[in-house]
C-alpha cells in the first residue's frame, strides 16, 4: 500500500521534473492549421544585437535555395514539388530590386532542392523524384543542360547540392529511399510521400557490396485494395522482396545515400563517401573542408527509429557514415533507438560493417530538419569559420511525436567544439514554431541559407508554410519568402 | 517512516521542479551573451553532444525543456544518472562524474539568465 504510493508519487514526481511547464503529452498542435495570407513582419524575428532581418521576396512557392551571379543578384529556384504530393512547376528565379522576379528557365525532374552559381552558369540538382535525379547545367539566358542524369533519387529523399568545391569541382548527394533502408508503406501515403505508387521496384541502393542478415519486415500492402493484405520485404530490395541471410547486395555508382563529386567537364560521378541518410546541406568552410548537414531517421515505417538526431559532418573521403545501422556515429540497436510500443530497440540489418562510422561534427535536435549550411567567410558579416544552419522544423507527428516544436530557426555551429546557438528565431514566450503557429509574421520553414559574395549579408530562403495533420501534410503554395540578414554596425561576437 | 521521508523528498522536488515555470532561457539572439566559466565551457559543449538533440539549446523538442527548472544539482545528477521516462540513463563509461558536474553547472549557468523575449 505503502509502496504502491510511493510509486504513484514518484511517477507524479518524474513527470513534473521532467515536464516543468511543458504538457506531457506529447503530440503539440503548432503545426496542423493554417489561414492564409501569410504575414511577413520582421520584428517578429529575433536576431542577435548589431543584426537586422528583412524580407527580400515574397510570395515564393516552395523556394529551396538562393545562390548570386558576379553581380551579386540573387537567384532563388522553386522546387516543384513539396512533400504532401503537391506537384508544382521547378523554375529558376532572377530576384529583382523590387522583390519581383524574372523567371530565368524552367524544368523537370522536381523537386529541385540546390542551385549553385559556378563559373558564370548555374548548376541544379533536379531531386528527381519524378524521372530520377539529375544535375543540370543552365546559362544565364536559360538554356538547361543536363550533366549528369539517372540518379537514383526517386525515394523519400532526394539529388541534393550542388556545391563548388575549392578545386573547381560540383559536389552533390543522394539520399535514400527510405526512412531505415526498408521500403515500406510509409512511402504509400497519398497526403505524404507517395513515390512506392509512382515507382514500385525502387529501393536503396548501396554503394559498395554489401552482405544482409536476412531480416524481413511485414506490413500492411499498399499496393492492393484490400485493407488486410501483408507484405514481407527485407533491405535494399523492392517492397514485397523477401532477402535471406548473408545474401549479398552489390554495390554501384551512383547509389543511395551517399556525397559525389563532378570534376570539371565529367558526366559520371565519383564516390566521396557513403552511409548516410539524407545528406542534404553541403558547404566547405573557407579552410577547403566539405561539410554536410544529414537528416537523422524518422519514427515511421517498418523499421521506426526513436531519437534520432540530424547531424553535421566533416565529410572524409573512402568513409562509411554508418547507414542503415548506425545513427550519428552510435549503433542503433540500443535502448536509446527503440520506438514506443515496441519490444526491441532496431536490430542491424548488416551482416557485417565497412568500418565503424566516424562522430558527428555537431548534434542537431532530433526531428529539426536540419538542411540548407553555409560557412562565413567573415567580412563585415563577421563569424568567420562558424557554419549556419537553416532548420525546416519538425514534420510532427508524421515523423514521430514531439513535446515541443523543433527547429523553425537558423542556428550557427562552431564547427570547432560543436556548440549551437539560435541565430534568427521566431520572438515569443512559449515553445516557439513556425510564425503561423505563433500568429505572427516571422519565420516559417527556413530551408537554405547563403552568403552573399562579398560576405555582407546572410540570404535566408524560407519554404513558406507546410501543415502536418497526423499523416496528412500540406505545403502552401505563394507563401515562400527570400529574408535577408545584414550588420547594423555593432556586433556581437567575433 | 523510510517512504514518508522519502515522500517528503519526491514532493519537494516536485515543487520545486514545477515552480520554475518562466519560459527557457533562449540565448543570443534573445539575450545578451552567456559568459561561462571554463567548467561551464566544458559543460556546454558535453551539452551539445549528449543531451542537445532531445532538448535543443535547453528548451523542448523531443523532450521537455530543462533550462527553465531551477532543480538543485542531486536531482539534476540523479536523472541524467538513472534516466527517466525515454530518457536513457547515462552510465558512467559514457559520461564520467566530473562530466556530469560540468553539464550541471552549465545548465545551472543557463538558468540564471533571462528567458525568451
Amino acid at each position: 500500500m505503502r509502496s504502491d504510493l510511493l510509486r504513484r508519487s514518484a511517477f507524479v514526481t518524474s513527470a513534473l521534473l521532467l515536464g516543468g511547464c511543458f504538457h506531457l503529452t506529447a503530440g503539440d498542435k503548432t503545426r496542423e492549421e493554417f489561414q492564409p495570407p501569410r504575414r511577413i513582419d520582421p520584428a517578429a524575428i529575433a536576431v542577435p544585437d548589431g543584426y537586422r532581418i528583412e524580407p527580400i521576396a515574397t510570395g515564393l512557392t516552395y523556394p529551396t535555395s538562393v545562390t548570386f551571379d558576379d553581380q551579386g543578384t540573387p537567384y532563388v529556384i522553386e522546387a516543384g514539388y513539396s512533400y504532401g504530393e503537391d506537384f508544382t512547376e521547378p523554375r529558376l528565379l532572377r530576384i529583382n530590386p523590387d522583390g519581383g522576379h524574372t523567371v530565368v528557365a524552367k524544368g523537370a525532374h522536381p523537386p529541385w532542392t540546390g542551385v549553385v552559381f559556378h563559373q558564370g552558369a548555374f548548376y541544379v540538382a533536379e531531386g528527381g523524384t519524378e524521372g530520377g535525379g539529375r544535375i543540370v547545367r543552365i546559362t544565364p539566358d536559360g538554356t538547361l543542360t543536363p550533366i549528369v542524369s539517372g540518379l537514383p533519387s526517386l525515394g523519400d529523399h532526394h539529388t541534393n547540392g550542388p556545391a563548388a568545391g575549392p578545386d573547381g569541382a560540383l559536389y552533390f548527394s543522394v539520399g535514400t529511399a527510405t526512412n531505415a533502408g526498408v521500403v515500406g508503406p510509409d512511402s504509400a501515403n497519398a497526403e505524404s510521400i507517395n513515390w512506392l505508387s509512382r515507382d514500385a521496384g525502387f529501393h536503396d541502393i548501396p554503394c559498395r557490396d554489401i552482405t544482409l542478415r536476412g531480416l524481413n519486415f511485414t506490413s500492411p500492402d499498399p499496393r492492393t485494395p484490400a485493407p488486410d493484405d501483408t507484405a514481407t520485404t527485407g533491405a535494399f530490395v523492392p517492397f514485397g522482396t523477401a532477402t535471406k541471410p548473408d545474401q549479398v547486395i552489390r554495390g554501384r555508382v551512383p547509389c543511395s545515400g551517399a556525397v559525389f563529386r563532378l570534376a570539371p567537364g565529367a558526366t559520371s560521378p565519383e564516390l566521396v563517401a557513403w552511409g548516410f541518410r539524407n545528406p542534404y546541406g553541403l558547404a566547405f568552410s573557407p579552410e577547403g573542408q566539405l561539410y554536410v548537414t544529414e537528416n537523422g531517421h524518422d519514427e515511421r515505417g517498418s523499421r521506426p527509429i526513436f531519437g534520432a538526431g540530424d547531424y553535421l559532418w566533416a565529410v572524409e573521403p573512402g568513409r562509411w557514415y554508418g547507414f542503415p545501422d548506425f545513427v550519428g556515429g552510435r549503433a542503433v540497436n540500443q535502448e536509446w533507438f527503440k520506438p514506443s510500443g515496441q519490444e526491441h530497440p532496431p536490430q542491424f540489418l548488416l551482416a557485417e560493417h565497412p568500418a565503424p562510422p566516424p562522430q558527428p561534427v555537431a548534434f542537431f535536435g532530433v526531428h529539426s530538419s536540419s538542411n540548407g549550411v553555409d560557412f562565413s567567410r567573415g567580412g563585415t558579416f563577421g563569424h568567420r569559420g562558424l557554419a549556419f544552419v537553416a532548420q525546416f522544423g519538425d514534420q510532427a507527428p508524421d515523423t514521430g511525436k514531439v513535446m515541443s516544436p523543433v527547429g523553425y530557426k537558423v542556428v550557427r555551429v562552431d564547427v570547432g567544439n560543436g556548440v549551437i546557438q539560435d541565430f534568427a528565431a521566431n520572438k515569443d514566450k512559449g515553445n516557439g514554431g513556425p510564425a503561423s503557429h505563433l500568429g505572427t509574421g516571422g519565420l516559417e520553414r527556413p530551408i537554405a541559407v547563403r552568403f552573399n559574395p562579398d560576405n555582407g549579408a546572410l540570404y535566408v530562403v524560407d519554404f513558406g508554410v507546410m501543415t502536418v495533420l497526423g499523416k496528412d501534410i500540406k505545403p502552401y503554395r505563394e507563401t515562400g519568402v527570400l529574408w535577408r540578414i545584414t550588420p547594423t554596425g555593432k556586433k556581437e561576437g567575433p | 517512516m523510510k517512504a514518508t521521508g522519502c515522500l517528503l523528498v519526491l514532493t519537494t522536488l516536485a515543487a520545486l521542479g514545477s515552480s520554475g515555470c518562466g519560459p527557457a532561457r533562449r540565448g543570443v539572439p534573445f539575450g545578451p551573451p552567456l559568459h561561462l566559466t571554463e567548467r561551464q565551457k566544458q559543460g556546454q559543449v558535453l551539452f551539445m553532444r549528449e543531451c542537445n538533440g532531445c532538448h535543443p539549446g535547453g528548451a523542448g523538442g523531443l523532450g521537455p525543456g530543462i533550462a527553465n527548472k531551477p532543480l538543485p544539482g542531486f536531482a539534476m545528477r540523479t536523472q541524467i544518472r538513472k534516466g527517466v521516462g525515454a530518457m536513457p540513463a547515462f552510465t558512467e563509461q559514457m559520461l564520467g562524474d566530473a562530466e556530469v558536474d560540468a553539464i550541471v553547472d552549465y545548465l545551472n549557468a543557463l538558468q540564471e539568465t533571462p528567458g525568451p523575449l
